[in-house]
């Protein structure tokens, strides 16, 4: 521990614009709470005091024990559910539904089996505001960028789970989100396609650079592909703590396992979550 | 260290596989006509063709009831029955599955209502239906269409109720509007539970009609049925049987191949 270079943020003051030249907010959280009534009445707080900031262009990992409530600041980023304390706003304006520009991606493809690869892509489009005479060109930039070429036209029963969730994530970039929120969307794929999915989604965010939230339970994973990597405790979570990573980009998957400041930082993030090493 | 590396393995090669399926269709007609060859001999050696006729005198009747134009109007009346009772059953029975499904604590409350009137042989109120109804066309109607109304209310509401949730989250996430949603999640997504309905429908609202003119008619296959029976006429009973039986496996056969043309994605 006594070498560690990467910088470690104290815990109690997380992210603050300033700290680094990166642009416009696009995501804050300032002291969420949120718990769940049980149906035998009693409460379960979930996520207690959480503050964080995402700055456009940014991709944020969080990384915390399962059912550690990551999954639930998503949902509260995108209106699905509502906080029962604190302040939840997207590009300035508090979080009352949906807001704008936020796309979401689960862990499950949720695609829609009564549609085509396309016809799946065209519902981001559709919903994302784009003029209908541009969707067949963005569709198809999207299949070549997420090689789906030649299944346009295929129904998503006849596709692998890699496959359907490259649809999904077709999806997600169709409808043009400013802000895009992920939870654990590779989390469901065999090792092999979730390192190729990783690569893939890199490579698509260092062109368009849109501000990502990434929850995972992979640390590897998490520090393979963020900026920063945010680590959420046990329930009821809180930042133990907020690294920035600072692997150079582009980043190359397998070069990289062998590079020291990924070993440490992923040694850092065990020690953290207070895993057996 | 040295890795070796081990030879790939080859390969299993597909070519035991038969090449495709193949129709059942000549197996079908085989059985079929196997088991009337049977019947046929069974009247000859086993019984009396009084108490079960035997199928060249159902042939025999079949032509002459073609011939004279009495096949086809005892046929396309039930078929007219039955098939306004189930076309109408559908246009009543999809919206309320809907309105069911999408508004739980009415659901709850008029459960019992529904599974008693579920549970309810409605076969028995077809001498009320004659009595409010009259015995024509419209009480024969009605009796199709409550036969078959449970099945389209009770299948679209189990049809929304397997809606994927993420999909609905991920559409409120994007702010679909309520009219896209239900254009682009929730119809498609309870059409083949709508189609499973009238293919379960089908029997029943023939069943339906039938009963009705049992109960009270001048014509239509449930009439010649029993008033070939009345009159101790097996041959004209098993000939209207087996044309109720005909009707409903071609209506099976319509809806499945509706089923293969509309609902592509399975």
């Amino acid at each position: 521990m006594a070498v560690m270079t990467t910088e470690k943020r104290a815990v109690s003051a997380p992210a603050k614009a300033g700290s680094e030249p990166a642009g416009r907010v696009r995501a804050e959280l300032r002291d969420l709470q949120i718990s769940f009534r049980l149906p035998d009445m009693s409460t379960l707080d979930v996520i207690s005091g959480i503050s964080m900031t995402v700055s456009e262009g940014e991709f944020v990992a969080v990384v915390g024990p399962s059912g550690s409530g990551k999954s639930t600041i998503l949902r509260a980023l995108c209106g699905l559910l509502k906080p029962s304390g604190g302040h939840v706003a997207v590009d300035g304006v508090p979080v009352s539904s949906p807001p704008p520009g936020v796309g979401f991606m689960f862990q499950k493809d949720a695609l829609l089996p009564w549609r085509t690869v396309a016809g799946n892509i065209r519902v981001g489009a559709e919903l994302g505001g784009m003029p209908a005479e541009e969707h067949e060109e963005r569709i198809g930039r999207l299949v070549k960028l997420l090689r789906l070429d030649g299944f346009e036209n295929a129904w998503p029963n006849q596709l692998s789970g890699g496959m359907r969730q490259r649809v999904s994530l077709g999806r997600l970039l169709a409808y043009q989100p400013s802000l895009m929120l992920m939870d654990e969307p590779f989390g469901a794929l065999d090792y092999q396609t979730k390192i190729a999915m990783g690569k893939e989604l890199l490579s698509v965010w260092e062109a368009e650079r849109r501000a990502i939230i990434f929850v995972t339970h992979d640390i590897e994973e998490a520090v393979a592909l963020a900026d920063r990597v945010v680590v959420f405790s046990a329930r009821p979570a809180r930042i133990v703590a907020d690294y920035k990573v600072d692997l150079p980009r582009p980043r190359h998957m397998r070069a990289m396992r062998s590079d020291p400041a990924f070993t440490m930082l992923t040694e850092a993030i065990w020690a953290d979550l207070a895993l057996p090493s | 260290m040295v890795f070796t590396r081990t030879n790939d393995a080859s390969e299993p090669t597909k070519a035991g596989r038969g090449s495709r399926i193949s129709s059942p269709l000549p197996g079908q007609v085989a059985l079929i006509l196997f088991l009337l060859v049977l019947w046929e001999l069974a009247s000859y050696y086993l019984y009396n063709p009084f108490w079960g006729s035997r199928p060249s005198l159902i042939a025999q009747r079949l032509w002459q009831l073609a011939i004279s134009g009495d096949l086809w109007m005892h046929t396309s009346t039930t078929l007219q029955e039955a098939g306004a009772g189930l076309l109408f059953a559908a246009v009543v029975g999809v919206p309320i599955g809907i309105g069911l499904a999408r508004a739980p604590r009415l659901a709850r409350l008029l459960d019992p209502v529904i599974m008693g009137l579920y549970g309810l042989p409605r076969v028995a109120l077809a001498p009320l239906f004659i009595l409010w109804f009259g015995i024509g066309l419209f009480s024969k109607i009605m009796m199709s269409f409550t036969m078959v109304l449970f099945i389209f209310i009770l299948n679209v509401m189990e049809g929304i109720r397997t809606i994927d949730k993420d999909q609905l989250d991920l559409m409120t996430s994007m702010r679909a509007g309520r009219f896209y949603v239900v254009w682009t999640v929730l119809l498609p997504a309870i059409v083949p539970w709508i189609l499973a309905s009238f293919r379960i429908g089908v029997g029943l609202a023939l069943i339906g009609a039938v009963v009705g003119e049992l109960i009270g008619s001048n014509r239509g296959l449930g009439w010649y049925v029993e008033s070939s029976g009345g009159q101790l006429d097996t041959t004209g009973v098993f000939s209207g049987l087996i044309v109720l039986m005909v009707l409903a496996m071609l209506a099976n056969y319509l809806i499945g191949f509706m089923e293969r043309k509309i609902v592509r994605w399975r």
